[in-house]
């Protein structure tokens, strides 16, 4: 803590003050306080100045949420338990609410009390007989939902089975028969406890007694029997799943990772592609789960099928997480006689991996991409539906004149975008320096704004819109257009060397295109091609950062593989690029 | 390490041997085994024998003994056509709990197997329900009000008492025909508002209908104003969906209806420098209600919602738009700012006959603002304190002082 020793007390003060970042500082209290394992008394006279100062928020030491929420990334993956170097042992039997990363909160869930009415109720910890239930069920407040919501803390508590059977056949008893649902439930306990001959048994009676099943039972009886010895079940149940409707991607993962598990590498893979067949977006897992079980296998079509996933990843722009990307070294590691090396490693900002020296694929589109690219923005994005939502066909036929009359840019900028990156600055200030900090790097600079940027206002001072015209070229939309459509068709306009500047993260034109290829294609040429500022930390000038020079994809060269890849908390948006990347290279023999 | 692993294994060993031995049974061994079931009349407070003699698998033996008669009803076709399959896949979902309806026709199965994808059919289902609930509480709501009516009805015999009254009860039609009176009246001197019906194809089948049922709403509460508009229905086109709705809602009474429906645009009926097209994406913000000028309100349900599609109209035609001043008199709180058809319609009500904003905008759905905006500043404070207490918890502070700092900055730029 000598970040707080005494004398620099005043000072660091007027820096708070100055920058009013006091949340961060009281983060900082607790981050360092935790391992440094500071008393309480060192933390208060350190921190002392921060609550005898009148002007300073009151700061809780136990305020912050130190669990960041997890959002639904744009692949979906589970949590995985701690990775451990030597051995991955997939535990059967142990049920794993995949999908949409929600096992975390699943887990969260059950610590939580949830306030739910019925969630007082605790199943008994032994088999009762009928009397017991009776009276159980009497005291219930709400007697005729009572097995369902006994059924269902059950579940939640992972109670013995023999109570649940004590349940079923006190049911079975009293009304000669057993409902649906209590039987799926029934079941789903089963499954969370592995209980094969179980499953089997109540897929037998479930079999007679309905014609047909419904996606939950088959759901949860593909899982259960997946993960069992009697795994080939698992797929006769996907293949009469597939009679009435498309699997959903939970039954595929479930045979899959039982294929795996089983060595019967050749029917994962066949599953695989059946799934991509129907549409079905592959969980993280599946993938993960395919390189887990043939790591160490000497089969050269196994291995072009593991190629073809990692050119999958490469296609649809996934970045696997770290545990992913941990099975991906260790498969390329175990290939036998191949000799291949993984290191993590950051790249730099010029492209190169400082492992190997290889330099990364450009981000440049080719000819043939940038027209197909500039056409879709032409048709998706500027007129859409109708020309007038967006702007208007005189409007945008000047434009068009006025960009090929001018030809071509250097920089295209949205002015009123960069204007407003100081908030205490007037706007027409920012917007010139900026133009001035560009003009030292671009000769030929296109700023577009609105009209309403025209007439003189204290926000947009006359003359010093005036000089900025001599420097860059300037546009002016109609102040209900919209601009950045202008700034796309511009950019893409210039040809390869043109860049844009804009905090804008574009993701609403991104969605107005229309099929994934081109969507792709945008986001990739936005990365190369996007310059965003961000006001310096002196607020005095103002800085930006340079596109990205490389293309931030799974990429090989044959004996090299550059694979970039996420941790696994890190919120990530689909416009933020990771920065760390897996390096494997082929050492070859030298002989 | 190895030692704590060693003991922990004896624990559970333990553990689960005394278990086995209470319940004198392995678990998952042998599935179909059945313990004799010793004497069924013992004590219930006796629990420590009462847990050995419940037969853990006798409800598959009840189940099975069941199928027997069931399977032989049964038992023969494997192979069931689509829509049978989906029926059934229904039914075992409304069992496990689903929301979905209990009876569902043959269009409505037809209409679920043609949805693109599977949360389109859950979305779709869910309507249904939601619909059957519905008509159902509905049903039960008429039973009992039509008991209570019975029942008043045998109490006012016993003490029947003739009533004087100099009027005839005719409230019902006489009503009618006054309001109708006025609006014809409106149709020769009254103020015209068009609903411009140009948005079909932007729409769903159902989007359609919930604009149909908002415009029949909106005529409804016009007829019954004091002093109603002259309500034009522009680029009407013939069997359109639009159409073939209004004939669902009102039936015969469509042709009799007193309002002015028209293929034509509104821009060759009346003259452009008077139309004002009402939109809530427009630039420009209503200052006051116009008697002299022609409002224009798109009648288009977004669900999802599209932005600019009614400015875009409005520019191609070149129109004025103007937007309701909803930022400058109520504390907006959440929710778009695209109004439906009915309430919009009250407004303009409202406008024309006071020109009091406060009280025309009392028909947005109150949910959507926080109170308005005239009241004095230590009240506008609490209320911003608690929406910003309850939105961003700490910050609120500093968020009140800068949106107090704007606020009287807007003030006095108006």
């Amino acid at each position: 803590m000598a970040l707080f020793s005494q004398p620099s007390q005043h000072g660091l003060q007027a820096l708070l003050w100055k920058s009013r970042v006091f949340w961060p500082v009281s983060r900082c209290n607790q981050l360092f306080a935790v391992p440094f394992g500071i008393s309480k008394r060192d933390k208060i006279s350190s921190f002392s100045f921060m609550t005898s100062s009148s002007t300073a928020l009151p700061v809780d030491p136990q305020g912050t949420d130190a669990c960041p929420s997890k959002k639904r990334s744009e692949g979906d993956y589970e949590e995985e338990k701690g990775w451990d170097e030597d051995t991955q042992e997939i535990h059967e039997g142990n049920v794993r609410f995949s999908s949409s990363g929600g096992t975390l909160k699943k887990q969260l869930m059950n610590h939580t009390v949830s306030r739910h009415k019925f969630a007082t109720v605790q199943p008994p910890t032994r088999p009762l007989c009928a009397e017991e239930w009776n009276r159980l069920r009497e005291s219930f407040q709400s007697p005729e939902t009572f097995e369902e919501v006994m059924f269902n803390s059950m579940v939640r508590y992972n109670s013995p089975i023999d109570v649940a059977k004590s349940l079923l056949t006190h049911v079975a008893k009293s009304n000669g028969d057993i409902g649906y649902n209590l039987l799926v439930k029934y079941l789903a306990l089963c499954v969370q406890q592995g209980k094969t001959s179980e499953i089997r048994d109540v897929y037998d009676i479930m079999k007679i007694r309905f014609k047909i099943l419904e996606s939950g039972a088959y759901n949860l009886l593909i899982r259960g029997l997946g993960n069992s010895d009697q795994w080939r079940m698992a797929l006769t149940l996907l293949e009469e799943v597939k009679k009435v409707t498309v699997p959903s991607r939970s039954n595929y993962e479930s045979c899959i990772k039982a294929a795996g598990r089983h060595q019967e590498m050749a029917l994962a893979c066949e599953l695989y592609h059946e799934m991509l067949a129907k549409d079905l977006v592959p969980t993280l897992d599946v993938l993960q789960a395919l390189f887990d079980y043939s790591r160490g296998v000497r089969d050269p079509v196994l291995q072009k099928e593991m190629f073809g996933v990692l050119l999958y990843l490469r296609e649809n722009q996934i970045y696997p997480h770290k545990t992913f990307m941990r099975s991906i070294k260790l498969w390329f590691e175990s290939i036998p006689g191949e000799k291949w090396i993984g290191h993590l490693t950051n790249i730099k900002d010029s492209g190169q991996c400082p492992v190997c020296n290889h330099q990364l694929e450009d981000s440049e589109l080719t000819e043939e991409e940038y027209n197909n690219l500039r056409e879709k923005i032409i048709r998706d994005v500027i007129h859409g539906t109708d020309t007038f939502r967006k702007t208007s066909p005189q409007e945008f036929e000047a434009f068009q004149t006025f960009v090929e009359n001018r030809l071509p840019f250097d920089i295209v900028i949205d002015g009123l975008n960069i204007s407003h990156i100081m908030p205490r600055k007037v706007q027409c200030e920012n917007l010139f320096e900026a133009v001035n900090c560009l003009a030292k790097d671009y000769s030929r600079l296109l700023v577009l704004g609105r009209k309403h940027m025209l007439t003189n206002s204290f926000n947009w001072k006359r003359e010093v819109m005036k000089e900025m015209q001599n420097k860059a070229d300037f546009f002016f939309a109609e102040n209900i257009s919209e601009d950045d459509a202008f700034l796309l068709y511009a950019t893409l306009r210039s040809g390869k060397h043109c860049k844009f500047v804009t905090r804008d993260f574009l993701r609403d034109h991104k969605a107005c295109l229309s099929d994934s290829v081109t969507r792709h294609l945008f986001r990739k040429w936005q990365r190369g091609h996007q310059i965003v500022f961000f006001p310096s930390a002196g607020g005095k000038h103002i800085n930006f950062l340079p596109a990205c020079s490389y293309d931030c994809v799974v990429q090989t060269t044959g004996d090299t593989w550059h694979i970039p890849y996420k941790d696994t908390f890190e919120e990530k948006y689909s416009y933020q690029i990771p920065r760390k990347w897996l390096c494997l290279q082929q050492k070859y023999r030298t002989t | 390490m190895q030692a704590a692993n060693m003991l922990l294994k004896k624990i559970v060993r333990c553990s689960a041997f005394s278990f086995s031995i209470q319940h004198g049974l392995k678990q998952g061994m042998f599935p179909l085994r059945r313990t004799l079931v010793l004497s069924p009349c013992l004590k219930d407070d006796n629990a420590r024998g009462s847990s050995e003699k419940v037969d853990l698998d006798a409800w598959k033996e009840v189940m099975k003994s069941g199928l027997q008669e069931v399977s032989e009803t049964v038992s023969e076709p494997k192979e069931l056509s689509a829509l049978a399959a989906a029926r059934e896949t229904l039914e075992l979902w409304r069992l496990v709990g689903r929301p979905v309806p209990e009876n569902i026709t043959d269009e409505q199965m037809k209409a679920f197997m043609e949805c693109p994808s599977k949360s389109a059919q859950k979305k779709y289902l869910k309507y249904l329900h939601l619909k059957e609930q519905h008509k159902k509480n509905n049903k039960r709501k008429m039973e009992e009000k039509r008991e209570r009516r019975l029942e008043a009805q045998e109490r006012a015999s016993e003490s029947e008492k003739p009533k004087k009254s100099s009027f005839v009860c005719l409230w019902g039609s006489s009503m009618d025909r006054a309001y109708n009176w006025r609006v014809a009246q409106s149709m020769i001197f009254g103020q015209p508002l068009v609903f411009d019906m140009s948005y079909e194809k932007y729409m769903s089948a159902r989007e359609v209908a919930n604009a149909v049922k908002q415009m029949v709403l909106s005529e409804g509460c016009n007829r019954r104003s004091a002093d109603p508009f002259h309500i034009h229905f522009c680029n009407f086109k013939d069997d359109s969906l639009y159409h073939k709705e209004f004939i669902k809602h009102y039936r015969g009474a469509w042709d009799k209806l007193l309002i002015t429906v028209t293929d034509q645009c509104y821009t060759d009926i009346f003259p452009k420098d008077k139309l004002i097209y009402l939109t809530a994406d427009s630039p420009k913000v209503m200052k006051t209600f116009d008697h002299d000028k022609i409002y224009i309100v798109g009648s288009m349900v977004d669900k999802s919602i599209k932005t600019g599609v009614s400015l875009a109209q409005a520019k191609r035609l070149g129109l004025e738009t103007a937007a309701l001043p909803l930022e400058k008199y109520l504390l907006w709180n959440c929710g778009a700012k695209n109004l439906t058809l009915d309430q919009m319609m009250h407004i303009l009500l409202t406008l024309k006959d006071t020109g009091d904003w406060k009280k025309a905008l009392e028909f947005v759905p109150r949910r959507k603002y926080c109170g308005f905006v005239n009241k004095p500043l230590h009240e506008l404070k609490k209320t911003l304190n608690l929406v910003n207490m309850l939105k961003h918890g700490k910050r609120a502070e500093e968020l009140q002082k800068r949106f107090a700092n704007n606020y009287s900055k807007r003030l006095i730029q108006k």
